[in-house]
């Protein structure tokens, strides 16, 4: 095999190693418990809710969507997609939020996630 | 008039084969609760085209693979997100093939995997108008390296053992 090739196969190589140890860290950091005191739920990269779950007691928000729905359940501090009627349920599968990884409905075009400082929050409902 | 007959035929069949795995898959629950984490076994056969077929012989298959298992699962509008996972993995693993040589075809399946995942995830974050969707990008890079390289051993022992047909 001429050189130049060679050596772009090394490079596949190496390339291949930090996406690999990249995508472990990420993850690791990703899933790491880590909770805040206030959770968005947005649609479309609209804010619905803001919600300071430490505030609540048990509460449940029913967010429709065309045909389908999502009903958000929060309970001792914590939040989580209960029932949905998106085919996949990968949402209620995600149950309670619980690190900086959002819960997602993508047919629902719907994201949970707790909010951080760059979120820029003037304003609460609920 | 027969040779063409001939490879429209085993592309047919490849075409078959694809779409088959991906449907089949599709009954695999999912294994973690990341959106979007899946084996990807149907890649198998694009690895493979990608080495043993004509780039545009690929690309057709995995048009028609995508549009045929967009009618056969129930959920047509993910049809967006196969379109564009699979365009950017072909876009990947064909100027890839002139580096990585047959015999390391499954580090050619890795980088195909993860452009995959990132073709669904820009397609995501374009639909649903956020950027919240990229948190989910170091699990999907993992899980691509991961599904990539299993697909990819796989693609490269049919290569091995087909290699007297051609």
């Amino acid at each position: 095999m001429k050189t130049k090739a060679k050596k772009g196969l090394v490079l596949a190589y190496i390339l291949a190693g930090v996406l690999f140890l990249s995508g472990a860290l990420g993850t690791l950091l990703l899933l790491m418990p880590h909770k805040m005191n206030i959770v968005q739920v947005l649609r479309d990269d609209q804010i619905l809710y803001t919600v300071y779950i430490n505030a609540e007691d048990e509460r449940f928000i029913r967010i429709d969507y065309g045909d389908s729905y999502n009903l958000l359940e929060i309970k001792d501090g914590k939040i989580r997609v209960s029932e949905a009627g998106c085919p996949d349920n990968t949402c209620v599968k995600m149950s309670w939020l619980s690190s900086s990884a959002p819960i997602v409905c993508l047919p629902n075009h719907l994201v949970i996630k707790f909010a951080s400082d760059y979120d820029g929050i003037d304003a609460v409902v609920g | 008039m027969n040779k063409k007959i001939r490879r429209m035929t085993e592309l047919a069949l490849l075409t078959a084969i694809a779409l088959i795995i991906f449907v089949v898959e599709l009954q695999i629950p999912n294994l973690s609760p990341v959106a979007g984490v899946k084996l990807g076994l149907a890649n198998i056969i694009t690895v493979y085209a990608v080495y043993r077929c004509k780039w545009s012989e690929a690309a057709l298959m995995l048009l028609a693979r995508v549009l045929l298992g967009s009618f056969f699962s129930s959920n047509p509008s993910a049809l967006l997100y196969s379109l564009s996972g699979g365009t950017f993995c072909l876009l990947g693993m064909l100027p890839l093939k002139k580096i990585i040589p047959i015999n390391r075809l499954w580090l050619c399946s890795v980088f195909g995997a993860v452009l995959h995942n990132l073709g669904q995830l820009t397609a995501a974050s374009l639909i649903m108008k956020t950027a919240a969707v990229w948190f989910y990008l170091p699990p999907l890079v993992l899980s691509g390296c991961i599904a990539g390289a299993l697909t990819g051993l796989a693609a490269q022992l049919v290569i091995k053992r087909t290699e007297k047909i051609k």
